[in-house]
């Protein structure tokens, strides 16, 4: 149904345009991008979403998360490159900077406690490195829920 | 994932949640695992993968117990 070449590009530019803009495309943008119409554009997201590659909200065009990049506001937001970006979970926090093989400035809140931390990471370095990041849900679990993951 | 500061924290959390305490990492073996998991998510070439390929990156990490096995 789906021309796979096109739909690799579609999932790269997407994370590509995370990483310059700090959101992801609109489904019309994409469309714009690749110049194709919107009704393809539209069912290459329904296809990278079913495949896992990102996830759409609910009932919606709209891209939620393409880990480690969050579409939406969370406790955990990384300062790297010039510009700031939300991270899905305190796993995706140092993930970003992984992603987009650069430093950053991590400003997180603690889960039940409410309190702030900064953390950096530097030259593959991590200060911090007696933090704790729970994982609540075995592997096998984790598209179950992904919010709650 | 969450972030917690203590291991009190998390008993905390998972009491007012009722739920099972799942698997705690120090932030540095989370550092040493998403260099595995995220180091090419912007190319073209990466297309997702399969259960063999993440078990491997979970033995890569030494995360080798049934919490990170791919099948419930």
């Amino acid at each position: 149904m789906t021309n796979d070449s096109l739909l690799w590009q579609v999932r790269a530019f997407v994370y590509n345009h995370f990483a310059d803009t700090t959101h992801p495309p609109s489904v019309d943008e994409t469309a714009q991008h690749f110049n194709i119409d919107i009704e393809e554009a539209s069912a290459l997201y329904k296809e990278l979403n079913n495949r896992h590659a990102f996830f759409l909200q609910p009932e919606t065009l709209t891209i939620r998360m393409a880990n480690p990049f969050s579409g939406i506001r969370t406790d955990f937001k990384v300062h790297a490159n010039g510009k700031t970006y939300f991270a899905n979970c305190a796993w995706d926090m140092i993930g970003i900077p992984v992603a987009l093989h650069s430093d950053a400035v991590i400003e997180a809140v603690f889960t039940e406690s409410n309190d702030s931390v900064q953390l950096e990471i530097k030259n593959g370095q991590i200060t911090n490195y007696d933090l704790l990041i729970h994982f609540p849900l075995p592997f096998a679990h984790w598209y179950d829920d992904l919010v709650f993951t | 994932m969450l972030l917690f500061q203590s291991e009190e924290w998390i008993d905390v959390w998972c009491k007012r949640n009722n739920l099972e305490r799942g698997e705690v990492l120090t932030i540095t073996q989370v550092w040493e695992l998403s260099k595995l998991w995220y180091h090419n998510r912007l190319s073209l070439d990466y297309h997702g993968r399969s259960i063999e390929q993440v078990a491997e990156i979970f033995k890569q990490a030494s995360l080798t117990s049934a919490f990170w096995h791919g099948t419930g």
